[in-house]
């Protein structure tokens, strides 16, 4: 059972690191991090019900974790829209001030 | 009563006199920029003479110690509640015995002498003359330490003037060759620092007994404490394997190849030569003179210091080793001399050659060997210093160090051809000078162990005379060419360095025993030690 | 016998060194100062030399010892000192009598040159340190010594420096008699370890090795003697190391006179001679020296046959006769050696400083531009024929009897060793004759009025011409003098009798004839033998094609060692230098290519190494 649900996660955290490297537009590129915050908290509650010490801890830190993954998609999406207007662009390429 | 007052420390920072009275002249005024320098190089020199004049080579040098405990770095002692204290201890501690005092007058005297033959600077020489003297502390403090980071800082404070020195006032290829000085010797002091610091951490290691309670437990740098801990058979780093404390061999063995390597650069061992040739070709020829009169010999002189008397049975074991390398040094060396077209790089090749010696005479290890290890340093500290003091006056007179444009100057420049021949006599070995001695003391005490590499070596004295004999003879002999008729012999201020110079090496050839007599008891212990090791 | 003036034998060397102090000192401001001063201390060196010698011929007199420590380690300590055997005294007396003759002498011939006072400097030096090797109590100090007469040599040769060939010769006299001292100084350095306690000096020496107690084992023994002779025959020309002698004929001939006929040269004699007994316990030591010097006796005389240069001929009859005196000491003849060494100084120092005087005349050294001087030159002509005959071995003259006491002990020890010695005799004579009739006879060539010089050139001349005629006598058949004196009275020569004499005489006598034939009277065509034979002529002029071979297999080897050597340097350690330093570059470029700001690459790089770790740490169970 437990594996199922792993393999799920894993699945959903691979789509979610591909899109998180791959992809050219920043707001997919944040939809893509929550989907692996997502495989992260499917893990979680999944060893919290099926793990070897059974236990609510995980479910709680998952609540938590969604509440952080909403907080930082707000601040995600602010940054963008701020970046947007300041050049006129999503395009992750764009961005490599980071170099200079 | 020389005990009394702290001359070591005087020697050492007395240039900062001359530093300190140059940073309130003009910086225009070079004249006066340069008396004051030459009399501030002055003083060590009187003091260290005064020393030499003291010194008592029956005593080992005991008189001559000082000591100031400088960082004390509390250590975590929550784990060994019943002691009263755990500390990092570095100390200014500064000694002299016999193998230091040597070197001492070498570095005082080419100091004075570099100072004088740096008349031909022609820029910047408030800037020159500073770092010269600072350089000059660096030189002296390395030969007194006696703490092990005291030293590094000392070996260290020699590197960052060199720099400046070589990369602003040297010729064309100046910036490269300043580059791969500082590159070559930090990759050496770095293995040096890192070699250090497993010593202190290893047998470095102290407890002082104050009575019954209170226990003094530290790390110390101090050279005493580590040798005392290394070679004293009943140490805690001698005590069985089973014991923490106990230092293994292959911590022996690391140190003690880190160390060779560091201080090979330095020397240098081949293959570690190849910054150095470039040092001397663009280098400021009183640059030159320092590096190769003084700085090489603190390579040979940190091998034998931390490398031979901390750790006499590796070095035994390796004794063979280092006797190839030596070899090695004095053949490659000397035949890449007989190929050289530029004299600079003549000179820079027949120092690697005269370098393998000083290895031959420490591979000997007994007391005939060791000896003439020290008095080859000198001696071609002196005769080295005297050769580019030569080229520099050359060079400022006929603007070429290429052998090939050279030619019959002995006619126009009588009196410099004259010092340049007996150099050149000095450089190959000729009895009367001190060349002589160093060679034929190391040769002779390495016999007694290695008689088929020994021999090669003396090959190696057939090879300086035919480099030696082919770059001096087409400077000074053959025809004139017609541009070199108006030249003038040396001025006062060059002849008189040559002169001293000279008068050195002759005094050292003719009567050897003013190096020997304090250097007399310098390797009893070691000898002592050894012969331990051997019969035990 | 109470010695005194012996005790007094290290102020000998002292004259000529305060001499040299003061000419390099004060030389440049008196011009005059060279001559005064440098005769001045020869004769008080040949006075006192004088006094010792005669002392030593007391009854009884005792070797004088005496020395200071020189250099004391505390396990070891070297002394100098001196010593004065009969040998040494002897030496003493040739060394002064020749230096002063060639002082006086070169006040003429070198009178023109403005470096004068320089040149006296050089020969005070040299009789410095040829007087402190005789004197030396120990092998350290005799090599000390060995080695400043090879610098002075060496100076003088290279005396008109502004000669390319001059440069040459004296690079060439240093190096090779530097290839000698190599091996002598590993001999010492094995004296030194096999010694007991480490004794180097001269009585000891003896001592250890006449025992015959087997304290230094035979192969050490041969291997000792071998290297110390390895340094004579650099010293004393030699085959193979003769290469320089003739070359050093560039310095001045006074100076070939002094130091390249009648004392350096003979140094490596000498040596041989001090250090006998060691050569004695050897049997194998002894006969290379023999064989060597016996084919250097011969090998030299038949070069100088074909020579044109009137020095070059000396200088090989100077290698011929060294080699005569090493094949007597090889066959175990100390006094005939030594009593060659003495004449032949004499006779040598004679001919160069008569050639020189020839040279200084007429202004070429090529003989075939010679001719008739005999009559212009009157006293050089005279003197300088005696000094021929002498060599020649004519009796009564000083050669004959110095040569007969040699083939007097080949024919007894090897007769093989005898026919090369009366050969080499025969070719000796042929030379010396060819070169007398073609400088002095004939008709004079050149436009230059030629005629003899000043007392101060042929004073010397006839001095030495006396010492040709009568120092033969001190050891005649008759009158074993020398030879007991020497040695102590065990050893005597001329035990041949008559026909050793007789064939010695008759070969020089005929080689004379021959040369008289050819020269003079040409009844045999000069190019007799060179007509037919031309190969045969060049190879002697060439001289065996030694110089050449040497060339090439040495001086082109070193060329050629030296160029892959810097290759190594240049390309391979400097090589791995750049690889280092290059790599550090290429990594550090790399890296700033993966600083594109991007962070989605960051990402890929991250994931990456979390990747490797993980293999890693996976891999790490399975392997």
């Amino acid at each position: 059972m437990l594996s199922s649900y792993l393999t799920l996660a894993a699945i959903l955290f691979c789509i979610g690191l591909y899109g998180a490297l791959v992809k050219r537009n920043a707001v997919v590129v944040l939809l893509s991090i929550e989907l692996m915050l997502n495989a992260v908290n499917l893990n979680l509650v999944a060893f919290s019900k099926y793990g070897a010490v059974p236990s609510l801890t995980g479910q709680m830190f998952t609540l938590f974790t969604i509440a952080v993954a909403a907080a930082e998609a707000a601040v995600g999406i602010a940054v963008l829209i701020a970046l947007f207007r300041a050049r006129g662009t999503v395009n992750v390429d764009e961005f490599d001030e980071m170099r200079r | 009563m020389l005990a009394d007052i702290p001359i070591l420390s005087l020697i050492t920072f007395s240039p900062l006199i001359g530093i300190l009275v140059l940073l309130l002249l003009p910086k225009q005024n070079s004249r006066w920029l340069k008396v004051t320098a030459v009399t501030a190089t002055l003083i060590p020199l009187a003091l260290s003479l005064w020393l030499y004049a003291d010194f008592d080579g029956t005593l080992g040098g005991k008189p001559y110690k000082e000591s100031v405990t400088w960082v004390n770095a509390a250590l975590n002692k929550e784990t060994m509640p019943d002691i009263a204290s755990y500390l990092f201890k570095f100390q200014y501690q500064m000694g002299i015995d016999g193998i230091s005092l040597p070197l001492l007058l070498l570095t005082t005297i080419v100091a004075v002498m570099a100072a004088l033959a740096s008349v031909h600077v022609k820029k910047r020489w408030k800037a020159f003359y500073l770092w010269f003297l600072l350089l000059e502390i660096g030189m002296l403090g390395v030969f007194m330490a006696r703490d092990v980071f005291l030293f590094f800082i000392f070996f260290e404070l020699t590197l960052i003037p060199m720099f400046f020195l070589i990369g602003i006032w040297g010729f064309g290829g100046r910036e490269k060759a300043a580059n791969r000085f500082l590159i070559y010797n930090g990759i050496g002091s770095a293995l040096m620092l890192l070699a250090f610091v497993m010593l202190v951490m290893t047998a470095g290691f102290r407890v002082d007994q104050v009575d019954q309670q209170t226990q003094h437990v530290y790390y110390s740098g101090s050279y005493e404490v580590i040798k005392d801990n290394l070679t004293d058979p009943d140490s805690f780093v001698n005590a069985a394997p089973e014991s923490p404390l106990h230092m293994s061999d292959t911590m022996r063995w690391s140190i003690f190849i880190l160390l060779l390597i560091a201080f090979g650069i330095k020397l240098p061992i081949f293959p570690f030569h190849t910054w150095m040739l470039r040092v001397h070709a663009e280098a400021h020829p009183a640059i030159v003179m320092i590096h190769s009169g003084v700085l090489l010999k603190m390579g040979a002189y940190g091998l034998l210091r931390f490398g031979v008397f901390l750790f006499p049975s590796q070095m035994r074991d390796w004794a063979t080793v280092l006797a190839i390398l030596g070899v090695i040094n004095i053949l490659y060396g000397a035949v890449l001399a007989f190929r050289q077209k530029e004299f600079k790089l003549v000179l820079a090749y027949s120092s690697i050659s005269h370098m393998g010696i000083v290895l031959l005479g420490i591979a000997s290890l007994n007391e005939i060997g060791l000896q003439g290890a020290m008095i080859q340093l000198v001696s071609h500290g002196l005769i080295s210093a005297l050769l580019f003091l030569i080229v520099g006056s050359l060079q400022e007179r006929t603007g070429t160090t290429e052998l090939g444009e050279l030619g019959g100057l002995a006619r126009s420049l009588p009196f410099m051809s004259g010092i340049l021949l007996t150099a050149g006599m000095a450089s190959l070995g000729l009895p009367g000078l001190s060349g002589f001695i160093g060679e034929f003391l190391s040769l002779l005490g390495l016999f007694d162990s290695m008689r088929v590499l020994t021999a090669v070596a003396v090959l190696g004295v057939i090879l300086t005379a035919v480099y030696v004999l082919r770059s001096v003879l087409a400077i000074t002999f053959g025809p004139m060419p017609e541009r070199f008729g108006a030249l003038r012999d040396a001025r006062l201020v060059e002849a008189v360095p040559m002169i001293a110079l000279l008068a050195f090496i002759i005094l050292i050839g003719v009567y050897p025993s003013v190096l020997t007599e304090p250097m007399k008891h310098g390797f009893d212990a070691l000898l002592q030690q050894l012969n331990v090791k051997v019969g035990g | 016998m109470e010695t005194v003036f012996t005790q007094y034998a290290w102020l000998i060397p002292l004259f000529p060194l305060a001499a040299f102090i003061l000419l390099t000192s004060f030389g440049r401001s008196f011009k005059g100062l060279g001559v005064m001063v440098g005769s001045a201390a020869s004769l008080a060196s040949l006075v006192l030399a004088l006094l010792v010698l005669f002392e030593r011929m007391g009854e009884g007199v005792e070797d004088y010892q005496d020395g200071f420590k020189w250099l004391d380690l505390s396990t070891i300590q070297l002394n100098i000192g001196f010593e004065v055997t009969n040998l040494s005294a002897l030496m003493l007396v040739i060394v002064t009598i020749v230096s002063l003759l060639v002082n006086v002498y070169s006040a003429g011939y070198m009178k023109s040159d403005e470096r004068i006072t320089v040149f006296y400097g050089y020969i005070a030096l040299f009789t410095f340190s040829m007087l402190g090797l005789v004197l030396a109590d120990n092998m350290l100090a005799l090599y000390i010594f060995w080695e400043l007469v090879g610098v002075c040599s060496f100076l003088l040769v290279g005396f008109w420096y502004q000669k390319p060939e001059a440069r040459a010769a004296a690079k060439k006299a240093f190096i090779v008699t530097r290839i000698g001292d190599a091996g002598l100084l590993i001999a010492i350095l094995l004296l030194f370890w096999y010694m007991p306690n480490h004794a180097l000096d001269f009585v000891n020496i003896q001592n250890v090795f006449n025992e015959q107690t087997g304290t230094i084992a035979a192969g050490i023994t041969t291997l000792i003697a071998l290297l110390i002779f390895v340094g004579a025959v650099g010293k004393s020309g030699q085959f193979p190391l003769h290469v320089w002698l003739p070359d050093a004929m560039e310095g001045p001939t006074p100076i070939s006179a002094l130091i390249h006929a009648a004392t350096m040269v003979a140094a490596g004699v000498y040596l041989v001679a001090r250090t006998f007994d060691i050569f004695q316990a050897s049997q194998a030591a002894m006969d290379v020296v023999a064989y060597v010097g016996a084919f250097t006796a011969i090998f030299a005389a038949t070069i100088g046959v074909a020579q044109n240069d009137i020095k070059r001929i000396l200088a090989f009859s100077t290698v011929s006769q060294l080699g005569y005196m090493m094949m007597a000491l090889g066959l175990g003849s100390l006094t005939g050696g030594i009593f060659h060494l003495f004449t032949h100084a004499f006779f040598k120092a004679l001919l160069f400083l008569g050639a020189g005087s020839v040279i200084h005349a007429v202004h070429t050294q090529n003989i075939h531009e010679m001719g008739g001087l005999g009559s212009r030159m009157r006293i050089t002509a005279w003197t300088f024929g005696i000094g021929a005959l002498a060599l020649s071995g004519i009796p009564p003259l000083s050669g004959f009897w110095s040569k007969d006491a040699i083939l007097n002990t080949a024919l007894h020890e090897n007769p093989v060793l005898f026919g090369v010695g009366v050969v080499a005799a025969f070719f000796t004579a042929f030379y010396m004759s060819r070169l007398f009739f073609l400088v002095f006879a004939g008709r004079p060539k050149g436009e230059k009025q030629a005629h003899d010089s000043s007392w101060t050139m042929t004073l010397p001349l006839i001095i030495l011409a006396v010492l040709a005629v009568v120092t033969g006598f001190v050891e005649t058949p008759w009158n074993n003098t020398l030879g007991t004196w020497l040695s102590g009275g065990t050893e005597t020569t001329h035990t041949g009798g008559g026909l050793v004499m007789v064939i010695s005489a008759a070969v020089g006598v005929l080689g004379i004839y021959l040369g008289w034939l050819m020269y003079v009277k040409g009844t045999i065509a000069r190019d007799a033998v060179s007509s037919r034979m031309p190969w045969l002529l060049r190879l002697l002029e060439r001289k065996y094609y030694i110089d050449e071979l040497y060339q090439v297999v040495f001086v082109r080897g070193l060329r050629g060692l030296g160029l892959l050597l810097q290759a190594m340097d240049d390309f391979i350690i400097d090589g791995i230098v750049r690889c280092v330093g290059g790599a550090a570059v290429l990594l550090g470029r790399g890296g700033t290519r993966l600083q594109n700001g991007q962070v989605q690459t960051y990402g890929v790089i991250t994931l990456l190494g979390l990747v490797i770790l993980i293999v890693a740490i996976a891999g790490r169970r399975f392997w």
